[in-house]
């Protein structure tokens, strides 16, 4: 059976519960086929296929629940997933400020994870606290790309989902051709070590 | 932040539930429930999954647990009973882990429901819903309709680690994985790997869970936690973080390996583990070697010997945190990392350097933080294992400790004495007061579990923050109170087994040999206190910063009659040494130069194990119901007390010696007591 899909990733969409995230879920994966379990078991997950320059990828997001008592989110929690979407709430000085923390740490640990920086409830320009340039320089400081979006209206969602997932999808590659050039390498050095002992013969 | 236990409960259970068996196509349902207003839809619409989580073959009385986690990450407990006799499944939902107690209503519930009314089956529902949640360490009785038996709520006592074969969970789990096994468990579980638990029987497997769970205290497991995992979510073990899942085997056997990635199973019924990872080699090797030793000496292992056991080797891992605490006058305390790690045997750094890295430890010590700043002292169970080992190991921090408390013995003696005299001049009138006292401490302690956190207390017991008192609120709880005096009496009792004359009364105690045992916490109370209002109202973390680490201190056995416990204490380590002083010596004042009471903890030890030959009887029949061998120990010990202090070990005869010393008035403690032990 062929399968549906040529990739599939594992995406952790963290920020602190009230910022929207299973909104953006829901609008992202419009299929809601399966109930909300976050309430229940602490840990839900939505899933959708995506095209990337023609290739199907499957995208589980994992979101669960209660992350804002952490005051550092560690590498075991998403050392399991292919990147990491950082979600907080324009109106909300305060979850910005977790996710501040939160990257900041992950950068610290030198943790190789994709990750993106996403501003939600970009919908109510009068009650937003947390300025675009503010949170523009915040992402550039850690080299991670920025949306402000709104699952109410929306806006930027889909655009914010493709980006990880092209994001994941170049890692993956990269990865992949790093490993085919060091085998290529590996491979060339066994033939000429092995030449070598043949003229040493 | 770290428990994911909820703080006030107000009731013992919030909602019983009677579900339906499925009926070919029809899935499970809910038959009736109390109250009839609980009405949170998501957690009714879970309710009939967890209680039929797979096809069950109801052969014989069966109590499992499940449990469901809210969006604050706060678990509620559902204690399920399936019975051969009906088809269908009696549920209680409750806050409260004890599951001994649930699985006894759920018995009860279940005599009701064959034999009783149904108006009696409500109206009892309706009394134990309506009961104050006991405090830690009284309980409360409710008589069960139509029958000559009592519903007995006994809340456990704080610092209680679980023990076998009391803890139904430990002794199940004991019994079903051998010791190398629970090691690996227990360091994958320190690793924050992808965990499940399979087994055909639902209560071998919830308890199982359960009960390793348990043995990582004082950390607390952060993920994902289904102990029971019902068929329709088993797309959730492909969750990419961290989890603890139990799966009914039927159920592991509809996923492909593949999907799975990387996990770590064990089969409960065949004690067995598949694993990719290395995890117990890599943890340091003298932690392991201790661990294995202490698991392999059989004997010891009845009682709380398992858990205390695994919380050894955390505090080898872990005590040094101590001493990576930065303490700098008018600045928050702070944990450096790197002094973490270098402080300790180079063998262990590489594995404390990826400790650093495990949400557990981060939330743990985060939790030590938080205590420490806010000016508030903390003890338990694992801050005492710290102190004596700290204290082998000659830490620095024992010395900033103690020039710590001798300046506050200065300041602190006026509140003993304001304390003293107010003893004193009451007389008779004493225990009232000390009634009041005791109640506006609980209600402080309270008070400040909701602005910081509480110490979480061991695993079997009731975390003080459960407490649902609140700061304003009077002595509410004429229950409560009745409750803890029956238990000191119940206690009272069990000590005059112990034909020790010398449990003597404090000279404190100005009335009869019955209050005696209360007369020194009555003062540590007032204490906290006098101390408290003092110190509290605007409390700037400056010079508390250091009494938190004294946590050590309290060993409270005097608590162990938990209500008696107050966090602050410890905020003054100095404190508790008062305490321990001031059993011995009237003078509080000199309490206070007393660095560790070293002869307390061989009282308890002694105690304990004199309480338990009595106990022995009972207990090896629950042993052998649940298959367990303990060997000779039991055997032979069965009911002669005085072998069993000879089985015991050598050490203990010198810990005799310093018992003496000790007073009666710990004996309420008993159990807590026991946990101290080793200062050798």
């Amino acid at each position: 059976m062929a399968r549906e899909y040529d990739h599939l990733f594992k995406l952790l969409i963290i920020g602190d519960s009230g910022v929207g995230k299973s909104s953006l879920l829901l609008r992202f994966a419009d299929n809601t086929f399966n109930g909300s379990y976050i309430t229940t078991i602490g840990v839900d997950f939505k899933i959708q296929t995506v095209d990337v320059d023609g290739e199907r990828v499957k995208l589980q997001i994992w979101d669960t629940a209660g992350q804002e008592r952490f005051r550092t989110i560690t590498s075991t929690y998403y050392r399991g997933t292919h990147g990491v979407i950082v979600v907080y709430d324009v109106t909300s000085g305060d979850s910005f400020a977790n996710v501040k923390r939160w990257l900041h740490e992950i950068e610290q640990n030198c943790d190789v994870v994709n990750r993106v920086l996403v501003g939600n409830k970009n919908d109510a320009p009068n009650e937003k606290v947390v300025l675009t340039e503010d949170a523009q320089r915040f992402a550039n400081q850690m080299g991670i790309q920025l949306f402000e979006t709104s699952a109410k209206d929306n806006i930027n969602v889909q655009e914010m989902f493709m980006a990880i997932t092209r994001q994941v999808l170049r890692t993956k590659k990269e990865r992949k051709e790093r490993q085919a050039i060091q085998t290529s390498e590996t491979v060339n050095l066994r033939k000429s070590t092995k030449q070598h002992k043949k003229k040493c013969c | 932040m770290g428990s994911r236990l909820r703080d006030n409960v107000q009731h013992l259970f919030e909602c019983f539930c009677e579900v339906a068996a499925p009926l070919a196509e029809k899935p499970p349902w809910i038959l009736q429930k109390y109250p009839t207003t609980f009405s949170d839809e998501e957690i009714l619409k879970s309710v009939p999954k967890f209680a039929y989580p797979c096809e069950i073959e109801n052969l014989m009385v069966q109590h499992f647990s499940f449990v469901l986690t809210s969006i604050d990450s706060k678990w509620t407990f559902g204690f399920c009973r399936h019975d051969p006799k009906t088809d269908t499944a009696l549920v209680i939902l409750s806050a409260l882990p004890w599951h001994e107690i649930f699985y006894k209503l759920l018995n009860n519930i279940a005599t009701l429901m064959s034999n009783g009314t149904g108006e009696d089956l409500w109206k009892f529902l309706e009394t134990v819903y309506k009961s104050p949640v006991p405090i830690p360490g009284s309980s409360i009785s409710i008589p069960v309709p139509n029958s000559k038996v009592n519903f007995v709520c006994q809340s456990p006592k704080q610092f209680q680690l679980p023990s076998i074969p009391e803890n139904r969970n430990l002794t199940e789990y004991y019994s079903a994985v051998d010791a190398h096994n629970m090691m690996i468990i227990f360091a994958s579980m320190l690793y924050e790997r992808r965990i499940i638990f399979i087994s055909k029987r639902l209560s071998r497997l919830s308890a199982c869970v359960q009960a390793c769970n348990a043995l990582i205290y004082p950390m607390i497991w952060q993920h994902i936690y289904i102990p029971v995992l019902p068929l329709s979510l088993i797309d959730y073990l492909l969750a990419p973080m961290p989890f603890l899942i139990g799966v009914p085997t039927p159920t592991l056997q509809r996923v492909r390996k593949s999907d799975l990635g990387e996990v770590v199973i064990l089969d409960a019924d065949v004690n067995t583990i598949e694993s990719p990872f290395q995890d117990l080699e890599s943890l340091p090797q003298d932690v392991v070697t201790n661990l294995k030793k202490a698991l392999r000496n059989r004997s010891a292992l009845l009682g709380d010997g398992v858990s205390r056991a695994f919380l050894r080797a955390l505090v080898q891992l872990t005590a040094g945190y101590r001493d990576a605490l930065t303490l700098e006058q008018g600045q928050s305390i702070t944990f450096n990392q790197n002094a973490f790690v270098e402080s300790r045997p180079s063998s262990m750094q590489p594995f404390l350097r990826k400790m650093l890295e495990l949400q557990i430890f981060q939330q743990f010590i985060e939790e030590r933080l938080n205590m420490l700043n806010s000016g508030l002292g903390f003890s338990d169970e694992f801050e005492m294992e710290a102190c004596s080992y700290s204290a082998k190991s000659g830490s620095k921090f024992m010395q900033q400790y103690r020039e710590w408390t001798y300046a506050m013995r200065k300041e602190s003696s006026a509140f003993f004495r304001s304390v003293k005299d107010k003893v004193k001049d009451k007389g008779k009138d004493m225990k009232t007061a000390y009634k009041g006292l005791k109640w506006k401490g609980r209600s402080n302690r309270n008070d400040t579990s909701m602005r910081f956190h509480q110490p979480r207390s061991a695993p079997s017991s009731p975390t003080s923050d459960r407490r649902p008192i609140d700061f304003t609120s009077p002595p509410k709880s004429p229950n409560g109170f009745t409750a803890t005096t029956s238990y000191r009496k119940d206690l009272r009792l069990r000590n005059s087994n112990f034909t020790d004359p010398r449990k003597q009364y404090s000279p404190l105690s100005p009335s009869s040999p019955e209050e005696s045992d209360s007369p020194p916490e009555r003062v540590n109370i007032d204490l906290m206190q006098e101390l408290r209002h003092v110190i509290f109202p605007n409390s700037p973390p400056v010079d508390r910063t250091e009494s938190p680490e004294v946590p050590d201190l309290i060993r409270l056995d005097s608590t162990t009659s938990s209500d008696d416990f107050d966090p602050l204490l410890s905020k003054s380590s100095e404190c508790s040494k008062q305490m321990t002083q001031s059993l011995n010596i009237p003078e509080m004042s000199e309490g206070l130069s007393n660095p560790l009471y070293p002869y307390f903890q061989p009282l308890h030890k002694s105690n304990d194990k004199q309480q338990r030959s009595s106990d022995s009887a009972g207990d090896l029949d629950l042993l052998q119901a649940y298959g367990l061998d303990f060997n000779k120990f039991n055997i032979s010990n069965g009911g002669s007390p005085s072998k069993n202090s000879t089985v015991c070990n050598t050490s203990e005869s010198s810990i005799n010696i310093g018992s003496t010393f000790s007073l009666g008035l710990n004996t309420p403690a008993i159990k807590s007591q026991n946990n101290w032990t080793k200062f050798e």
